[in-house]
């Protein structure tokens, strides 16, 4: 098996060629059976990049550590589905998946647009073959083939990096991923309407259901990794921004700025050429967040720092892609006109337009805070880091500003909203707004950034909630159907807007969570069997922490040369107001073979807030036991779980196909517009 | 032995399945300009759901009188434009059919009286009464 997937993965390469020089030779001669001989390429690299996965996976489950990636990621005691992860544990194996996911993504828009949107197919195959040939010529050349050998067998892999041997790892790198890759699709759509000159916004209604997919994918993989650090990395935070993590919000960022624009484009046919920048940024700087990810480029808490070599190969491409792109779009100026202009600057587009502007604005800043390091020891040799200080600084009223953004889009009118309009729509959700931030100032809350947070966040909540009661009821009362009814409906007929504001109502949770930082308690004591630590939360509960034991275990001690790690677990019972809440287990583990231990956190979730318990130190020498736990009360952390959960399910709701759910609606049937722009 | 077997095996398939095309002469469905009432049909309906949601921002009340009539006029050039963009020949667009159903709706229930001509509070039908405000519904807003 794995010899075959070695095989696949060199046989992939010629195939990937040839399907690029065919499919743009075929779109230019107007030749379909070159055309055709291309999207036969794309099914065919797919079934090769499976093998090649496939022999990964089977060469970590056969434990052959002749292989040079195996043996790096893995040892004999490693349970089986971080075997299975190993395929993404590393830079070599990851490359390999992620062409695997883009390849199966070409498949899927070739497949899927194999007798429609012919005109741009040619072109839309050949530049996803473009970036599969480009990554498998890295896989293959650049000293990151995951089928190395290492001319001898050891007897034992390294094993895994234990801050990776958490389940979130086999989950939030592949969601990522699914992100990252499923945006080549728009970009080559893009690209294409560039090549073919058809610059209306048919390329962005046959691909805005792959926009919106691509941005679900990143959103849950930056929320899951989120959830990853604050369970693994045990400092009770959830981000840091560190160049990794930057990476991953870079795209999400631009990816976010492009979905409200092409709104603008499709409502007013405006900002075409600022639409072709965003697809091609966004798709870019998933590039980016490949290579720095997994380049070892930049120091970072992730720090699975690799090869150079690759990273400066990745630079070129992501320069080349730039250039070719940004030559194609000023040689299209002319059919990237506008068609109509920003009438009021009160209006919903010049709304859209400053979104636009804030998260580019951001993009830039985390890029600078990113890339920082890099310039200063470029130009002064020496390695400047910026902290999270700086981030805040610039990006906290950014977020604050798009947050109220987020209240006045649904309600501003289009073209020119009047003061009748904005008096009459702003009046409750400011008083809410007002209201919140009254009754905080008279609680004591004087945090001006968490204050203005929960004030404005109540602004938008209440302009959403109203947007939905006022719409349900028009609707039961125009159409005589019951308000559940006339709710589904509503919905049913404009996914995007109302799956839109469920979006924005789980951002706001998401907000809200993120303030509440301002209100952690920590504290730090060292403790004996028995003893106990109070902690008093910001919401005034009073905790008490009763460290009752501790226990050795070293799982899987049958054989000494078996055991992935050793455990210390501590057992902490959680009281408040006397009432026993849990008992938590904490742990410290130490990994032998890898000479590293690690914190395993106890975490205690309530509707409001987290109590989160860090075992700091356990004192084996003098037999006491003794341990230094920190504790810490983090108020709202658990909205913002419930908010990524309800930005999921918002976003579900606006790329589920129609015609699936509640009927054949509005966009139903097979209109040679509506089902291409739907479903491809 | 058998690797390289398999190897070639592989190959062979992978190569025969892409060539295929080149050596039948079969070909990928050509562009034939089917979709070239698509961008007409896809700006009516954009207009045409603009309407319906104008429609139901002045039923609920978002929008007065003077801030729908400058809208409406708009978006109903828009609809009327996109559809004489197109060629004679344009095929019924079930999706547009839908929108304008739904605009002929609201405008009718609004029609109707149900609308309180005062508080612009949408009634049950059937009201003969503003429920809101308790003025006597009937006359056209």
């Amino acid at each position: 098996m794995t010899t075959l997937g070695e095989v696949a993965l060199w046989i992939a390469l010629p195939i990937a060629l040839w399907g690029t020089v065919l499919s743009f030779a075929g779109g230019r001669t107007g030749r379909t059976d070159l055309v055709l001989s291309g999207e036969r390429a794309a099914y065919a690299l797919t079934f090769l990049l499976a093998l090649a996965s496939a022999g990964i996976v089977a060469a970590f489950l056969g434990e052959r550590y002749e292989f040079w990636y195996v043996a790096s990621y893995s040892n004999r005691e490693l349970d089986t589905y971080f075997k299975v992860a190993g395929l993404w544990a590393g830079q070599r194996g990851s490359l390999v998946f992620w062409t695997l996911l883009l390849s199966g993504f070409a498949s899927i828009a070739v497949f899927r647009n194999r007798r429609r949107n012919r005109e741009f197919m040619p072109y839309v195959s050949g530049t996803l073959l473009a970036i599969l040939s480009f990554l498998l010529v890295v896989l293959l050349f650049a000293e990151v083939n995951p089928f190395e050998r290492l001319g001898f067998t050891p007897a034992n892999g390294r094993g895994l990096n234990p801050q990776l041997q958490n389940y979130w790892m086999t989950i939030h790198p592949p969601t990522l991923y699914l992100g990252f890759t499923a945006f080549a699709v728009p970009f080559a759509f893009a690209v294409s309407a560039l090549l073919t000159g058809r610059l209306d916004s048919r390329w962005i209604a046959v691909t805005r259901r792959w926009i919106l997919l691509s941005w679900f994918f990143l959103t849950n993989g930056i929320i899951f990794g989120m959830r990853w650090a604050y369970e693994e990395l045990g400092w009770g935070g959830y981000w840091f921004w560190d160049p990794v993590e930057n990476a991953s919000l870079l795209p999400w960022l631009t990816a976010t700025a492009f979905v409200h624009s092409i709104q603008i484009q499709e409502n007013r046919g405006m900002l075409k050429v600022w639409n072709m920048c965003l697809v091609v940024a966004t798709f870019l700087l998933t590039i980016f967040a490949t290579f720095l990810t997994r380049s070892g480029l930049i120091e970072s808490v992730h720090s699975f720092a690799e090869n150079l070599k690759i990273a400066y190969i990745f630079l070129g491409f992501l320069g080349a892609v730039a250039g070719i792109c940004a030559v194609l779009i000023i040689y299209r100026l002319p059919l990237l006109k506008g068609e109509s202009a920003i009438q009021s600057f009160v209006s919903r587009e010049s709304a859209f337009l400053f979104n636009n502007l804030l998260f580019v604005g951001i993009a830039f800043a985390v890029v600078w805070g990113t890339l920082y390091p890099l310039i200063t020891e470029g130009f002064f040799g020496q390695k400047i880091n910026v902290g999270p200080p700086y981030y805040n600084r610039v990006n906290v009223p950014a977020g604050l500003i798009l947050l109220a953004l987020m209240g006045v889009g649904p309600v501003i009118a289009w073209r020119r909203a009047s003061k009748r309009n904005l008096r009459k729509n702003f009046a409750l959700p400011v008083a809410a707004g007002i209201a919140v931030a009254g009754a905080l100032l008279a609680l004591g809350v004087r945090h001006w950034a968490a204050l203005s947070t929960f004030a404005i966040s109540a602004f938008v909540l209440t302009v959403i909630v109203a947007e939905f009661w006022k719409g349900t009821r028009a609707r039961a009362r125009i159409s005589g159907e019951g308000r559940w009814k006339s709710l589904l409906n509503l919905v049913g007929r404009n996914r995007r807007r109302w799956g839109g504001y469920v979006v924005h109502a789980g951002v706001v949770l998401v907000f809200t969570g993120l303030a509440g930082a301002a209100f952690d308690v920590a504290v730090t004591q060292e403790l004996a069997p028995g003893e106990s630590v109070a902690v008093r939360s910001a919401f005034g509960h009073e905790y008490s922490l009763t460290y009752e034991s501790l226990s050795h275990s070293r799982p899987r001690a049958s054989a000494a040369n078996r055991e992935n790690d050793w455990r210390w677990t501590a057992l902490v019972t959680v009281r408040r107001g006397g009432e026993r809440l849990a008992v938590m287990r904490p742990e410290r583990r130490f990994y032998p073979v890898m000479d590293q231990s690690s914190t395993e956190v106890g975490i205690h979730s309530t509707a409001f807030e987290d109590v989160y318990v860090i075992p700091r130190d356990v004192d084996l020498e003098s037999g006491a036991e003794r341990v230094v736990f920190e504790v810490k009360v983090l108020p709202l952390v658990p909205w913002i779980w419930y908010g990524g959960m309800i930005v999921a399910a918002g976003a579900l709701v606006s790329l589920w196909p129609a015609g699936v759910g509640s009927g054949r609606t509005a966009a139903g049937g097979r209109v040679p517009g509506a089902a291409a722009g739907q479903a491809a | 032995m058998m690797a390289v077997a398999g190897g070639i095996a592989l190959a062979a398939g992978v190569l025969l399945f892409v060539l295929e095309p080149l050596l039948s002469g079969r070909g990928a469905p050509a562009y034939g300009g089917d979709d070239r009432h698509d961008e007409a049909a896809a700006r009516r309906r954009v207009a045409l759901a603009a309407l319906r949601d104008l429609e139901y921002d002045r039923a609920t009340g978002k929008l007065d009188a003077e801030d729908y009539a400058a809208l409406e006029s708009d978006l109903s050039r828009e609809a009327l434009d996109a559809l004489g963009a197109a060629a004679a020949d344009m095929p019924e667009d079930p999706a547009a059919a839908a929108l304008e159903r739904e605009i002929a709706a609201v405008r009718q229930a609004l029609r109707e009286g149900l609308q309180c001509g005062s508080c612009r509070h949408v009634n049950a039908s059937g009201a003969r009464f503003c429920s809101r405000c308790g003025d006597p519904l009937g006359a056209a807003s």
